[in-house]
């Protein structure tokens, strides 16, 4: 009876492990014995478009220690090697050994340089970890990396972040893989056992339409010519007039991305992209190209200029404060006259003139394959106001990034049709489908044409004289800029002072636009118009476009 | 003694129809058991003895196995490390690659250029070009004058008259 008793006991016990607690034992088993290796996909790399790597892929590594297997006498002799290899305290490291934790980290992401060092040493308990990392190319001095608020970053957990990392973040990320395989007793892998293997599909490679020269003598310029004009802070975009493809995209003040995780986060901000700005006289070629194009006036139409228009109940005035008597459309453009442009406006009527606007692709956000782009719809054709519209044919009271801009401006240097802006030219081998698309026209080839000539009137005769490039004085159209900033409803004193233009002016090669913010040019105090986009966004203009001339080999024609 | 009964069948058998056999399928033994008849029948092996050697052919097949599986284990530990090694060289070339890109990159290129003496210049002007001394807008004159003297031209036509030659046409395919 009591031997049976005690089988009964037994084999109840055996079934309770055997039948009850199957699947929570066997699961822990699994968890002991079973590991799921995540095999990371290689992230895609960036070219420029004369395949120069803007980026590469480099392994860095993290080492850690399990406290609870090093024996304490030998916690001395490892806390001192990590702390000469890796420059650690060592007292922290030897808290750390005491601790008896099981796992701890003692520094993260340094180089293999360290890592083979520490390697050597051998110490017990002590392991390594590799991972990957981006590394950028260095920029113009020693706190910034070449294109950064173009390019982005990659945070640690591969998550790509502003630019075209994040926008491509898909394309270049690729899918990790996996193995899952069995590891022994001393948790090594044992690799002919049992698993299951999925490989991962590494990321697309981007090919851009950047030159990395031109994108490093854009940052060279803007950064002396921001510090010259003693301004907050300065962008170029540069674009090639056919394609749309963007050639340099600089920022000042700018970042290194390769050390993003100990950069002021307001740095990563990209002015040209995400930063809207009234684009002052600059906009004037947009209004008075699609006058002509209406053919509501022509460059040598001659109007009255007092100095000052009546429009909505305000009085708007020029820059100077003058009045200009008669003048031709083509003294308007030169002498950046705001009368003249709000007559060419009413010229050509309210219902034109917003459709231009349309046309120039001002009313919509541009579409650039960048992350971050920020835009503001203009209110519905009969929303705007008779003062609203007076404005905005001299560039003030409506908001633009500088892509916008840049492609708008650019229609006149396409031979009038509009060129989608773009940066990447292909991901992996599939060709972008903008460079593909039908360009719209805007306006007619004979508008453009008439346009250029003003615009290079403006270098020869008009505010464009600053941005004249030796041996293209002839040959090179532009437009300045000024306008002022309003805070909190009123304009203040501060202004965005710009240019913007391409050359040579009738094949142009490529097409620029400069914006400085803020400049206080030493004495301007006296004399505002010093911060003028003449005086300050021209010359940047030039320095970059004199460079390109020779790097491009451009001559003049 | 032979009954009646059996000789009846007998009878019956050699008179009847020719039973054709039942085909069996013929079987032949493998050369293990033959063998193993064989070696038993000459060794004269008894019950314990064919236990012992079950036993040791079951042995050497463990140890077999577990050698084999040392082996597959000892492979794995190959691999791993070999894996790591590969890791390690993909990391080093990783970095020689990102050296090789950045002693291309254009601050490389300008600090070594400014180290070698080198600046960018700014040409100060382009050759202008020469006002050309032909009138390439005037219309198309009359065709040159032969500057042969007039012997020369005489003679020329008098061999080609006397030698039968004319001028060449090229007359292609």
């Amino acid at each position: 009876m009591v031997a049976a008793l005690l089988a009964g006991t037994v084999w109840a016990r055996l079934a309770y492990w055997q039948v009850l607690r199957h699947v929570q034992l066997s699961a822990s088993a699994q968890a002991q014995y079973h590991e799921l290796v995540p095999l990371p996909a290689q992230r895609g790399v960036i070219f420029d478009r004369n395949m120069t790597q803007l980026v590469v892929n480099t392994t860095v590594y993290s080492a850690y220690v399990s406290p609870d297997q090093v024996a304490p006498a030998s916690r001395d002799t490892v806390a001192s090697g990590l702390a000469s290899v890796l420059g650690v305290d060592k007292a922290g490291v030897m808290q750390t050994l005491e601790s008896g934790k099981k796992f701890a980290y003692i520094l993260r992401r340094f180089s293999k340089a360290k890592a083979d060092q520490l390697r050597a040493l051998k110490l017990p308990g002590v392991g390594l970890e590799d991972e990957s990392q981006r590394s950028y190319l260095p920029g113009i001095a020693a706190g910034s990396s070449l294109a950064a608020n173009l390019l982005g970053f990659v945070t640690y957990d591969g998550q790509g972040q502003r630019g075209l990392e994040q926008y491509y973040q898909q394309e270049l990320a690729g899918t990790p893989g996996y193995i899952s395989s069995y590891r022994d007793l001393a948790n090594r892998e044992i690799v002919l056992g049992s698993h299951t293997h999925q490989d991962p599909v590494n990321g697309s490679d981007l090919v851009l339409s950047l030159d990395a020269n031109v994108q490093y003598q854009a940052e060279q310029a803007l950064a002396d010519g921001v510090k010259k004009a003693n301004a907050e802070s300065g962008s170029v975009l540069i674009m090639d007039p056919t394609t749309g493809g963007i050639v340099a995209w600089a920022d000042y003040p700018s970042y290194d991305a390769n050390n993003f995780n100990h950069t002021d986060p307001s740095l990563f901000q990209d002015n040209v992209s995400s930063y809207l700005y009234e684009p002052g006289s600059v906009m004037k070629v947009v209004t008075l190209s699609g006058a002509i194009n209406q053919g509501a006036i022509t460059p040598s139409t001659v109007i009255n200029d007092p100095g000052y228009l009546n429009v909505g109940g305000y009085r708007i005035a020029d820059w100077d404060h003058r009045n200009h008597g008669n003048v031709t459309y083509q003294y308007v453009l030169d002498h950046s006259l705001n009368v003249g442009a709000m007559k060419a406006m009413l010229a050509e009527g309210h219902a034109a003139c917003y459709s231009y606007l349309k046309g120039f692709g001002l009313t919509q956000p541009s579409g650039i394959d960048v992350a971050g782009e920020t835009s503001v719809a203009l209110p519905a054709q009969d929303q705007m106001s008779d003062s609203q519209y007076a404005t905005t044919a001299f560039g003030q009271g409506i908001g633009v990034n500088m892509v916008q801009m840049l492609a708008a401006v650019n229609v006149v240097a396409n031979g009038g049709r509009y060129a989608p802006p773009h940066v990447v030219e292909r991901v992996g081998t599939t060709v972008n489908p903008l460079l593909l698309k039908q360009q719209r026209q805007v306006i007619t080839p004979a508008t453009a044409q008439q346009m250029t000539a003003m615009m290079e009137d403006v270098v020869q005769h008009g505010s464009g004289w600053t941005a004249r490039v030796s041996g293209f004085a002839l040959d090179e159209a532009g437009k300045t800029g000024t306008s002022q900033i309003p805070v909190n409803g009123q304009y203040t004193l501060d202004v965005w002072a710009s240019y913007v233009g391409f050359l040579p002016a009738n094949h142009p090669k490529f097409t620029m636009i400069v914006v400085m913010r803020k400049p206080h040019v030493p004495g301007s105090d006296r004399d505002w118009t010093l911060n003028d986009g003449y005086f300050t966004a021209a010359p940047v203009w030039q320095k970059i476009a004199q460079a390109m001339v020779v790097d491009w080999r451009i001559t003049p024609e | 003694m032979t009954s009646t009964r059996i000789l009846t069948r007998r009878r019956l058998g050699a008179a009847g129809p020719q039973h054709v056999p039942a085909r069996r399928r013929r079987r032949t033994r493998g050369f293990v058991q033959v063998a193993g008849s064989v070696a038993a029948d000459r060794l004269q092996l008894n019950a314990y003895a064919h236990a012992y050697l079950g036993l040791g052919a079951a042995l050497v097949a463990v140890l077999f196995y577990l050698a084999l599986a040392a082996q597959v284990t000892q492979s794995s530990y190959d691999i791993t490390r070999l894996q790591d090694q590969q890791r390690q060289l993909i990391a080093e070339q990783d970095q020689l690659r990102y050296q090789e890109v950045t002693m291309h990159a254009p601050a490389q290129v300008q600090q070594s250029a400014a180290q070698s003496g080198m600046q960018r210049s700014a040409p100060v002007a382009y050759v202008p070009g020469q006002p050309i001394a032909i009138d390439l807008g005037a219309p198309a004159g009359a065709s040159g004058t032969d500057a042969a003297p007039l012997w020369a031209r005489y003679l020329a036509a008098l061999v080609n008259k006397v030698g039968g030659t004319r001028d060449v046409m090229a007359a292609g395919k």
